[in-house]
């Protein structure tokens, strides 16, 4: 890579859009930050649908004498709600509504460089998702095959949506992953290649650091599920025996035979490990800027973080197998994988250590943003280290089939990204909308999903070491199986999860009724220095910057720099004209 | 610079600074849509590869068979790599403004890519009047896989490929990004024969 040997011209090769019609300028819009809403409300619309599914599953393990849903369809409950809040809510969310809205505005750029790409690629995720969604209509309903799809159960009769719900699963898959590789490579081109002038690799936020990297592992990843989906979607349709094993259905030989259904599991879990960090990659870029701007302190260890993203993202093409240890394999295979799996949470922990030390005597604002920040760094720890656990195959082994596992991955990758989206959205709706989000709805909101996540998901962690087995739609009356102690706790963990439910309708509420009625927000309200704030208008305009690009005179973390008079300095502004502190002659140079 | 120097900076440093200062905003010297393209192909030699992984792993287990090799895709690959050959001459056409050479050999790559098209679609017919049907074996279900994703591709190509063979017809002036569009669906073309030559010799080893 070459820098700073660019001739000027160059710079200025893309052409802003310009709408022409009001379809044009509000639907079918190419503007990359209305294409971010577009994403984002996408995801949440999908999203609370698998929010739903959630509270009848909960009822139903709660209550069993109820029958709330049947067997089959708790299957397909299970299925939905973990492709849809993986895949369709937190991907699109954090690339495609995060990505599109910050990357040009962090960056420096008027828009992503392919804005037309950009546009088709959000149409194409809402065909994938209105596919998924259609499936719920259709004969036979939706997949029942387990968000893993495993063959060769996902295809064979027996299985709830076996009809026609698993095939609009794949196909649903393949248009999504075609519909995110259109929008991934704006991303990563835009940030490569159209950053403004100043805006070095190593100057840019922490944020398009993981939102970057999280996109280049999708783009190298997806294809894996692609390739599952495609060849699944063969071995359903044309009877092919890719993965199909020789079969005896009710007493009659099936065509298929000498499939293997380890090699699904292989090329699936080839993209599901990275799609964790993928999804976390994003978090971790925000929650440290956010943690940055809310303590009024540059990041501690910049460069580390950088690196432990970058290295993260490497390592998590090398782990994928600890999800196949119940699967059964070569012990050495196991060995390595476990070892690997310990190696990554090394620069993991790093970043934990670093946000703390962010923390130390910082300047600590106690905003939502803040809050939902240091929800995250709890969560996320105690995910963190529950995954240490499941990472040795001793380990793992008795505890896989158990609820010890649903805590687990729902702390680490469902909770704690999520608390992570809240805190963005609480930062980053005043440039969005120009108006603040309501802070005592903000604050019950926040408490009752922090405390609640954790009535829901620390019980579990007891129920999984007592041997209470996950994916069971009724737990039955043996007593050595499931106790009456157990019973209960269910009982608690779904009334936790109903009261953290509500309070995401009031967030809901607090979002659509502050957009309109909110306090007018300040411009800059949070005193931010990364670039994103310091547009002529608030929310910005479409091309982002007025007349002319910033130039960048400096990173994203120069807060309370001594000798400044505030304490920030956004990131357009060069040192002459940084205002001194009354007794200060000079700005001080600090170094971490 | 490096990944390696360039992740090693500290730019809160003041000397950084200076030097920071002076940055364009780019981290490569090439253009928007060379760049997009290359990180495409990337994704697209990854899906191939890793449809050759699952092949190589499939093959492991006892019911595989030898694929039969019609004579008629050493012809299609002949084809492609004329195909290929006549869009490189249709850049170097292009790249000194010869318009319509340029344009002559667009319609050339155009007909060879057609050509291969069906000339695989005939390969698929033999096949199946042999009986070899995509359920029959999976070497023969990987075969039909493997040839139609890389002609579901080809078509991608050609809808590129008309809208620049469409603009040679049409061209007025800014010969520099009609050349610069010929030279992308030339680098296409020349990848998508690479990945046909790696299909075709898995295909014939196994």
């Amino acid at each position: 890579m070459s820098e700073s040997i660019v001739p000027e011209s160059e710079l200025e090769e893309v052409e802003l859009y310009h709408a022409k019609s009001w379809w044009t300028e509000k639907v079918f819009t190419q503007d990359a930050k209305l294409i971010a809403v577009q994403y984002g409300l996408t995801a949440f619309a999908i999203g609370f649908v698998a929010l739903v599914l959630s509270w009848f599953m909960r009822i139903q393990i709660a209550f069993p004498e109820l029958s709330i849903i049947s067997e089959g369809t708790y299957y397909q409950f299970i299925t939905m709600h973990g492709m849809i809040m993986v895949v369709y809510l937190l991907t699109a969310l954090f690339l495609g509504a995060f990505g599109n809205y910050l990357i040009p505005l962090m960056v420096g750029a008027r828009d992503m460089v392919f804005p037309y790409l950009n546009m088709v690629s959000y149409w194409t995720y809402l065909v994938a998702v209105l596919v998924l969604f259609v499936s719920f209509f259709t004969p036979g309903g939706p997949t029942g095959a387990g968000w893993t799809l495993y063959p060769p159960q996902a295809i064979l009769g027996g299985t709830p949506g076996q009809e026609s719900g698993i095939i609009l699963m794949l196909v649903s898959l393949c248009i999504f992953i075609v519909g995110f590789t259109m929008g991934g490579l704006n991303y990563v081109i835009t940030i490569l290649q159209a950053r403004t002038r100043g805006m070095t690799l190593m100057r840019m936020p922490l944020t398009v650091w993981g939102i970057f990297t999280a996109t280049v592992l999708a783009l190298f990843a997806f294809p894996a599920l692609f390739v599952s989906a495609v060849m699944m979607l063969f071995d359903k349709l044309l009877m092919t025996s890719f993965f199909m094993p020789a079969l005896v259905e009710f007493g009659e030989n099936l065509t298929y035979g000498g499939g293997s259904p380890i090699l699904f599991q292989h090329l699936f879990w080839f993209f599901g490990h990275p799609e964790v960090y993928i999804v976390a990659l994003p978090a971790f870029g925000i929650v440290s800027d956010l943690i940055s701007v809310h303590a009024r302190k540059n990041i501690f260890g910049f460069r580390m973080m950088v690196w432990a993203i970058v290295g993260i993202g490497a390592l998590s093409f090398i782990v994928w197998a600890h999800h196949m240890y119940v699967s059964g394999m070569n012990p050495y295979f196991g060995f390595f994988f476990a070892t690997t799996t310990l190696i990554i949470a090394v620069p993991t922990a790093l970043k934990v250590y670093n946000w703390v030390l962010t923390l130390w005597k910082g300047n600590i604002h106690l905003t939502i943003p803040m809050l939902f920040c240091l929800a995250f760094i709890v969560t996320f720890l105690n995910g963190g280290l529950t995954g240490l656990f499941l990472g040795n195959v001793v380990v793992d082994v008795p505890l896989s089939d158990t609820y010890f596992v649903v805590a687990h991955f729902h702390m680490v990758m469902g909770i704690a990204p999520v608390l992570v989206i809240l805190g963005a959205i609480y930062h980053w709706f005043p440039l969005i909308t120009g108006r603040m989000l309501h802070d005592g709805m903000g604050r019950f909101h926040f408490w009752v999903t922090f405390i609640g996540s954790y009535l829901i998901y620390f019980p579990m962690h007891y129920l999984g070491f007592i041997g209470v087995p996950r994916r069971y739609y009724e737990m039955g009356q043996t007593e050595a199986l499931y106790t009456s102690s157990a019973a209960d706790l269910n009982v608690f963990i779904t009334l936790a999860a109903l009261a953290v439910g509500f309070a995401q309708l009031v967030f809901v509420f607090n979002v659509f009724w502050s957009a309109k009625k909110g306090i007018v927000a300040e411009k800059n309200p949070w005193k931010a220095a990364s670039l994103e704030w310091q547009t002529p208008d608030q929310p910005p305009v479409h091309g982002n910057f007025g007349k002319e690009l910033p130039v960048i005179y400096r990173w994203a973390y120069d807060y309370s720099v001594p000798g400044a008079e505030d304490d920030f300095i956004p990131q357009d502004v060069p040192n002459e004209k940084v205002k001194l502190a009354k007794g200060h002659s000079q700005l001080g140079v600090e170094s971490t | 610079m490096s990944i390696f120097s360039t992740l090693s900076q500290k730019p809160w440093m003041a000397d950084q600074a200076l030097v920071d200062n002076e940055h364009m905003g780019k981290s490569m010297t090439l253009s928007l849509r060379k760049a997009t393209l290359f990180l495409l192909l990337i994704v697209i030699a990854i899906l191939f590869t890793l449809f050759s992984v699952a092949y190589i792993g499939r093959m492991a287990y006892g019911d595989w068979r030898t694929l039969p090799e019609p004579l008629l895709l050493w012809w299609n690959t002949a084809i492609m790599v004329f195909s290929s050959f006549s869009f490189y001459r249709a850049n170097v056409n292009a790249d000194h403004n010869n318009i319509k050479k340029t344009r002559i050999y667009l319609l050339v790559s155009g007909a060879l890519t057609i050509s291969f098209i069906v000339g695989q679609l005939f390969v698929w017919r033999e096949l199946i009047s042999f009986g070899y049907f995509v359920s029959t074996n999976p070497s023969y279900g990987f075969f039909y896989l493997l040839t139609a994703l890389h002609i579901l591709h080809l078509l991608g190509g050609l809808i590129a490929w008309l809208v620049v063979t469409l603009k040679s017809f049409t061209l007025k002036n800014d010969p520099v990004n009609f050349a610069l569009k010929v030279n992308l669906c030339a680098i296409y073309w020349h990848f998508l024969l690479i990945v046909w030559a790696f299909l075709f010799v898995m295909l014939l080893l196994t």
